[in-house]
């Protein structure tokens, strides 16, 4: 199974995954990660924990590998940082910022029918697409 | 090179820095002291990658950095100086490096800290050199960003906080 960890500022992160799992309900390796009030080097530690916690039902499920998707809300934040660098040893990771709705609900539809790049480059479309003036001039 | 803002923050370079303070203070070149990012070349891209590009970054070694703010073609530069702890700023400051201020901006919570602040934990290494900041004359305050509550920390404050340890 494809995991995702959404990683942002205060209480976003999980308020988009409480959301998403209203609109799709509950949804398995899905988890947030707040930087409040973390160090750094604290925020880099728990993601690196996160990259190496397989879950045991990924034994069951080796075609979906270890593939692991991390969603950041703004870069160039801590949160973004500390996922590079969490990350920097990590083969099997991905990184996007930016998250949105649109783009948690796209994972959950096509994490088990694309390969891991194609998940990646659907979500990063599908949170462009969602954004969209719909009134005013 | 005038500092514009000397800042104290675990964070290092982060949005309160180049989105907060830089909006406000508009800084020609944001300057990181720490000597592990700057001996580590794909670190160095990852947190210059984050700085705004109409800012100047440069990341070093902490001896280097007090040498850089003092050449003189960078003179005219307004300079946003940043360290991640307040010994490495003491450090820079016995060095030499013109400030009269300094801006505590985040201190998070680690093994051993105690709070001091909402956004300020501290150990007793942390007072000590906020002691040595103060005994060489330089105004210490904390505050996060830009229009946010500013507490000065004082003689008596820092050793209140001391007896803790």
């Amino acid at each position: 199974m494809i995991r995702a960890l959404v990683i942002t500022h205060g209480d976003l992160g999980r308020e988009l995954v409480r959301v998403a799992e209203m609109i799709l309900g509950p949804v398995p390796g899905l988890t947030s990660m707040s930087n409040s009030g973390k160090a750094a080097i604290d925020i880099t530690a728990q993601i690196e924990a996160w990259l190496t916690d397989n879950p045991t039902d990924d034994q069951a499920d080796p075609a979906g590998g270890h593939k692991k998707l991390i969603l950041l809300d703004d870069y160039g934040g801590s949160c973004a940082t500390s996922a590079q660098l969490a990350c920097r040893q990590d083969p099997d990771s991905a990184i996007i910022s930016g998250v949105n709705l649109a783009m948690l609900l796209g994972f959950v539809t096509w994490r088990d029918s694309m390969d891991f790049e194609q998940l990646v480059a659907k979500v990063v479309q599908k949170g462009r697409e969602a954004i969209i003036q719909v009134g005013g001039r | 090179m005038p500092v514009v803002l000397a800042r104290i923050d675990d964070r290092l370079i982060h949005g309160q820095v180049t989105v907060g303070w830089s909006e406000q203070l508009r800084p020609d070149r944001i300057l990181l002291a720490n000597n592990a990012i700057a001996a580590d070349s794909w670190q160095k891209r990852v947190y210059a990658s984050t700085v705004p590009p109409d800012i100047e970054v440069s990341i070093l070694p902490v001896s280097k950095a007090a040498a850089s703010l003092a050449d003189k073609e960078l003179a005219e530069e307004r300079v946003l100086l940043l360290t991640g702890s307040a010994q490495e700023m003491a450090e820079l400051v016995r060095i030499g490096v013109p400030v009269s201020e300094v801006n505590v901006g985040g201190l998070h919570f680690g093994p051993g800290k105690r709070k001091m602040l909402p956004f300020v934990y501290v150990d007793g290494q942390d007072l000590k050199a906020f002691m040595r900041l103060r005994e060489m004359g330089l105004l210490l305050s904390a505050q996060q960003v830009p229009g946010g509550r500013e507490y000065l920390l004082d003689d008596d404050q820092i050793q209140q906080m001391g007896e803790q340890f």
